[in-house]
């Protein structure tokens, strides 16, 4: 503990220069205008700034584009308080009480609680994750290929569960970029896979053209697919002087976001789109245990301050697995995986012991970052507000040069602008059909990583299977990833047998079709 | 249906290539195996979406015999269409004339097709953008952007 402590002033140190405070300042800001704006999402966004961030060592890097995530969880309720859309997924139940508190003139307290609440929840999940990741770390040294193919495995097939559409739909997506992540060189024996000749594809699908085309085009899209007259909408900018939350306001939140940040903490270690689960699962508790259920929806402050405690913690323990382990467990962790890679920084077990200067200076950076987006999303929110006024059909072809300026820059090279059309295309289909590009992308990266890995434990085990079934983590892994696919039969075979009881009036579900709409 | 018939081709087409790689045995897995079972994978599974779509289909058409209209009358496919187009052809001038002016070509088509009408408006935005772009990108960032037969 002490030595994690002495680790973390270091950290400090490095976090603290003028050169890696003006990267985490920029992230911040490029994060809450993510967040604001709707339509570009933190993946799409670090996808955009990847390119900008070569000419950086690995830790300015990273400081900035994790800057971004948690950024964008802190814009990403603006929009839904103040126009009642959510800037990305993460802020979808912001929108129910949010936006009524906004209706009864409370936009100002809203807004404030949600930055206050984000900030108490980064803070005290950065905690945590400096006191889980060094022994977690430790524990993971014990990970071989055969666990660590269990454990990509199992991230999957949760994932697939948790996004909330088809399981067989998104369990379709991750083997599509799966399958994407073999083509190029094939990582054990070198031969070229799928390439047809093309020099340009010996080194794979570029997966940042994948993440820019799918979720940032596959957006504008939707987005240019509206009437005109559909794409504006009135933005009600508060007031400084209203941005100050009530003692009873205070006091009403303070207990959810609390109970919103150890929700959050929990979540983001579990695979799955994290922040997002998390808002949902804080919103279900605070209307659950609250004494005031029936104001749930149309304006409770704990209804902001549960949910945007939780998108925050979630964002800060997502990083866990991914410094630990290596393995990302959501598409954002993804992204920045592909940007350490980029870097020449392979995350796992030994990051934390082998370059310590870079993990604590990003975990440092995570303090500042909060702080700093405290101050940005209190007094500057209007400003934020004021940028929702650019109207869309001006916004969408600027966001589009942008994709394509980043895109371009990733290599110099325009085959790479292509590609992210041609994804830009998939990701507007996928919308069509209802499949998420989540699984897809998490797929693609993490695609070499599985293969080698399911490779490796075959070569050790001289060709048996049972290496995955001998080893009790890789076996615990299995059953659970069993578990979660056999789950929702068993729950269909449950309601078929149990007698069908009368159907719930009303409830949350009234609430959040409401919200969203 | 669309969904499932595609990617079960996508599936075949990669087992189809699979084939045509080393496999190797378990004991040593070639550059095949990988990629080969991911394809029999994804055509089982679009397999069963597709029958699960298959016996979905006839409950979903009982409670609702008026099916609402599936072609939008509001022009959003040659919206989109347009817009890619236009994209597809900057990216396509991006090289020949260079960044700048592709940039500044992009800007007034693509706030053509999403409604802004008014040319002096559309022209001055479109000025700007190329103009703020390039010197963020190009001067500051020093990324090495076409220069095309222009600037």
């Amino acid at each position: 503990m002490l030595e994690s402590l002495q680790f973390l002033a270091n950290g400090f140190e490095v976090a603290g220069t003028l050169q890696n405070l003006l990267y985490c300042l920029i992230g911040a800001i490029v994060g809450t205008l993510v967040g604001v704006l709707p339509g570009l999402g933190p993946i799409a966004g670090i996808a955009l700034l990847i390119p900008a961030t070569f000419g950086l060592n690995a830790t300015s890097a990273l400081i900035m584009l994790s800057g971004i995530y948690y950024g964008a969880m802190y814009g990403g309720s603006t929009t839904s308080i103040l126009i009642n859309v959510p800037g990305e997924t993460a802020s979808v139940i912001t929108c129910i009480d949010g936006y009524q508190m906004a209706q009864q003139g409370r936009a100002g307290q809203a807004l404030a609680i949600s930055a206050i609440g984000s900030f108490i929840a980064g803070t005290i999940a950065i905690f945590g994750l400096v006191l889980i990741a060094p022994p977690l770390a430790d524990a993971a040294l014990a990970f071989g290929p055969p666990e660590f193919a269990a454990l990509m495995v199992f991230a999957f097939v949760v994932l697939s569960n948790v996004t909330g559409g088809s399981l067989v739909k998104a369990l379709m997506m991750v083997i599509a970029g799966l399958i994407l992540g073999t083509i190029g060189l094939d990582p054990v024996t070198g031969n070229e896979r799928f390439t047809f000749g093309s020099a340009y594809l010996l080194s794979g699908i570029e997966f940042v053209a994948v993440a820019i085309g799918v979720f940032g085009l596959g957006e504008i899209l939707v987005n240019a697919a509206k009437p005109p007259q559909q794409l504006e909408q009135r933005v009600l900018v508060p007031r400084f002087r209203d941005l100050y939350p009530t003692l009873q306001d205070l006091r009403r939140s303070i207990g959810a976001i609390l109970r919103g940040t150890g929700i959050g903490f929990g979540i983001g270690l579990i695979p799955g789109p994290a922040p997002v689960i998390a808002t949902y699962a804080a919103y279900t508790v605070e209307k659950r245990i609250s004494k005031h259920p029936e104001e749930f929806g149309k304006g409770a402050i704990e209804g902001v301050a549960g949910p945007e405690a939780a998108n925050n913690a979630a964002t800060q323990s997502a990083f866990i697995p991914l410094f630990v382990i290596g393995v990302p467990f959501g598409p954002v962790p993804a992204i920045l995986l592909g940007a350490l890679l980029i870097h020449g920084v392979t995350p796992g077990p030994l990051l934390i012991s082998e370059s310590p200067q870079l993990f604590w200076a990003v975990v440092a950076s995570m303090y500042i970052g909060n702080f700093i987006l405290l101050l940005l999303n209190l007094p500057f929110v209007p400003l934020f507000a004021n940028m929702l006024r650019v109207p869309k059909k001006v916004l969408l072809p600027l966001v589009m040069l942008f994709c394509i300026t980043g895109m371009f820059s990733v290599n110099n090279s325009v085959l790479d602008v292509w590609m992210m059309l041609a994804f830009g295309a998939l990701g507007y289909i996928l919308r069509g059909w209802a499949c998420e590009g989540a699984p897809l992308l998490l797929g693609l990266v993490l695609g070499p990583k599985l293969e080698v890995a399911f490779r490796q434990s075959v070569m050790i085990s001289h060709g048996g299977f049972e290496i995955f079934i001998d080893r009790p983590i890789s076996l615990a892994f299995l059953v659970a990833t069993l578990g979660f696919l056999l789950f929702p039969l068993l729950r269909r075979a449950v309601r078929l047998l149990l007698p069908k009881a009368p159907p719930p009036s009303g409830g949350p579900k009234a609430n959040v079709a409401e919200g969203q709409s | 249906m669309a969904a499932a018939i595609s990617l079960f081709v996508f599936g075949a087409i990669t087992v189809a290539l699979s084939l045509q790689l080393p496999l190797g045995t378990l004991r040593m897995p070639g550059s095949g195996f990988f990629p080969l079972v991911l394809g029999l994978a994804l055509m089982t599974l679009a397999g069963v979406h597709g029958v699960q779509l298959r016996l979905a289909k006839p409950k979903a058409a009982t409670p609702e015999p008026q099916p609402a209209p599936q072609t939008p009358a509001d022009g959003s496919t040659i919206r989109v269409v347009l817009f890619m187009g236009t994209v597809a052809a900057a990216t396509a001038l991006l090289e020949p004339l260079g960044y700048t002016l592709s940039s500044f070509l992009l800007m007034l088509a693509l706030l053509w097709i999403l409604g802004l009408r008014r040319w002096h408006l559309s022209a001055m935005i479109a000025l700007a953008s190329a103009a703020a772009s390039y010197v963020i990108f190009v001067v500051w960032l020093k990324i090495p952007m076409p220069s095309g037969w222009f600037f």
